[in-house]
């Protein structure tokens, strides 16, 4: 396997508090690699910054061997990356089948020309666009809203429709920003699910998660984050073990925590 | 079905001089049709883009005194005028909103509003050009293959075919994926970027055509009027184009159209009551603001969700 993101030495710092302070990973490509750690510790800032929504102080950010390092995000998103964030971001006043499209739109090679004149190349894109929308929709259960503006939906069927939107265009990697939180969790299991099979099909995914439990279900790699350092990298079991990391989310390691329990009453 | 009433519609307008010989009637028949098309092009600024732009009075005066100045002091003819308020019009808009809408919408609609009244001063302070207060009277009707628009029912026609092609031109941009890309800008700009379009060339784009929209609009009605002077930048005119498209519902297409012919047509049918009809317009409006706070078109758009809910439930 080849990587198909590489992060290296991201800086980036708020008013002197260095938020990122030389975090360096790497996404196989094929591969979910997860990106935890406690509030605070850089995720969202690392996610912004590689996407081109925070500019970075230093490092260099390489996607499928393009060096992507500081440019606009809609540039970064034309190279193949495409995100989701923390607050679900949805179009609320389109339909479901419009805000995919949209996502969709700038990747396929009709112009406005083509649409004015309808052209074969202007029909087959949207042919595509539209094949590629409805497969997606089935995928994340909401077929029967297919028409229906997205702002009737309730938070965690937007947030399906935000990783619908972003795995619209075929994008050689996707980005989410915490996909489960303020999810119901009986729908925390069809998101794990979907995003299962979505790897089996070959989709790339680095996700940033406060869910250890569903990152560990997920990720074929674990890099973890504190107070903008890398502290631990490995697979899910291994830092499921790791007494740093645990540390660090916890605030105590399992013989800590075995102490305290033994000098309970 | 949509078109076909649109089509039925535009015809029955065009009927219009075939069914009253009344100057007066024909000539709320232009200012209906006139101020649809400004409000239609504020429409695709504001209640598409999502930006609310005050710089269409300043739009209008250009265009106005662009077009009546191409023939007076040029000797062009007025089909250049038009051209010319289109062009100088879209000029003016790239120049001052490539820096403004940079900065956020707050300050796009401080820097428009601004930008109108410096051209309400340079129409009636530039007195070598424009002959300030004075204004340039006596703009000779256009001309066609030798035949004179110089009655009000002939001018009709030519602010009857004005309309439908700067209309059909808007309804083809708006439901085209550019259309819909402005909507998603006005709802989600990161998005829109995350999605890998710049927003920048689509909100200039809108602006440069709004104000070309509108500044040809302005040259048709300057020459309806027949003379140009500064109370052409009245603020009356922003006022009415503003109130149709908020009556009518930002965003929304044919509820900016409808709500442009019922509300120029309402101020004339209210007539009846010569002492009240300003009250009575002024009460229908605040009405009707109560009722439908996004506009007709928002609040039918309303009723159609909560009946989809209830569906769906």
């Amino acid at each position: 396997m080849s990587a198909i993101l590489e992060v290296t030495d991201l800086s980036k710092a708020y008013a002197g508090v260095h938020a990122l302070d030389g975090v360096s990973f790497a996404v196989e490509a094929g591969s979910i690699t997860g990106l935890i750690g406690p509030n605070g510790s850089g995720k969202s800032t690392a996610i912004d910054c590689i996407s081109g929504f925070q500019k970075l102080d230093g490092g260099k950010v390489v996607l499928a061997g393009t060096d992507i390092t500081g440019r606009a995000a809609h540039r970064i998103a034309r190279t193949g990356l495409m995100r989701t964030f923390q607050t679900v971001r949805v179009y609320e006043r389109l339909a479901l089948s419009d805000n995919l499209a949209i996502a969709a739109q700038q990747f396929d090679a009709a112009t406005w020309v083509d649409e004015f004149l309808r052209t074969r190349r202007y029909r087959d894109a949207i042919e595509a666009s539209e094949a590629r929308a409805r497969r997606l929709v089935e995928l994340i259960g909401l077929q029967r809203y297919y028409e229906a503006e997205v702002g009737i939906l309730s938070y965690g069927q937007k947030k399906l429709v935000a990783l619908a939107a972003a795995l619209m265009p075929h994008p050689r990697i996707v980005v989410l920003d915490e996909p489960v939180a303020g999810v119901n969790p009986s729908r925390i299991r069809e998101i794990e699910e979907a995003l299962r099979q979505l790897n089996e099909a070959g989709e790339t995914f680095l996700i940033v998660e406060h869910n250890v439990e569903f990152i560990t279900n997920l990720c074929h790699r674990v890099v973890v984050l504190e107070q903008g350092r890398k502290l631990a990298e490995g697979t899910a079991a291994e830092i499921h073990t790791d007494s740093r990391v645990l540390e660090a989310y916890l605030g105590m390691t399992p013989e800590m925590a075995v102490a305290e329990m033994e000098s309970r009453p | 079905m949509k078109l076909a009433v649109a089509l039925v519609a535009a015809l029955a307008f065009a009927a219009l001089p075939l069914l009253t010989n009344s100057n007066y009637i024909m000539g709320i028949g232009v200012s209906a049709l006139i101020f649809t098309v400004a409000a239609a092009a504020l429409n695709l600024i504001y209640g598409y883009t999502g930006l609310l732009s005050f710089a269409q009075l300043g739009f209008w005066g250009i265009g106005g005194y662009a077009s009546a100045l191409t023939v007076v002091t040029f000797g062009g003819t007025f089909w250049w005028g038009l051209v010319w308020a289109a062009v100088i019009n879209a000029a003016v808009a790239l120049v001052v909103g490539y820096p403004t809408l940079r900065t956020n919408r707050h300050a796009f609609v401080i820097v428009t509003l601004t930008f109108a009244l410096l051209v309400t001063m340079i129409a009636r302070d530039w007195v070598d050009l424009t002959r300030g207060a004075l204004g340039i009277p006596n703009l000779p009707p256009p001309v066609a293959f030798g035949y004179e628009f110089g009655t009000t029912g002939r001018f009709y026609w030519i602010a009857w075919a004005f309309s439908v092609a700067m209309l059909a031109f808007l309804y083809a941009l708006c439901t085209s994926r550019i259309g819909r890309t402005l909507v998603a800008i006005k709802q989600n700009e990161p998005l829109v970027r995350a999605q890998g379009i710049s927003p920048m060339p689509y909100k200039l784009a809108s602006f440069a055509l709004s104000a070309a929209i509108t500044g040809a609009a302005g040259g048709v009605y300057s020459f309806h009027l027949g003379i140009i002077d500064p109370l052409f930048l009245d603020f009356y005119f922003m006022q009415t184009f503003l109130i149709i498209v908020i009556i009518g519902g930002a965003g929304s297409f044919w509820g900016v159209v409808v709500s442009g012919i019922a509300l120029s047509a309402l101020p004339e049918v209210l007539r009846f009551s010569a002492d009240f009809r300003m009250i009575i317009y002024g009460l229908i409006l605040v009405v009707v603001m109560f009722v439908m706070p996004s506009g007709v078109a928002g609040w039918l758009r309303e009723r159609r969700l909560t009946r989809l809910r209830e569906q769906l439930r």
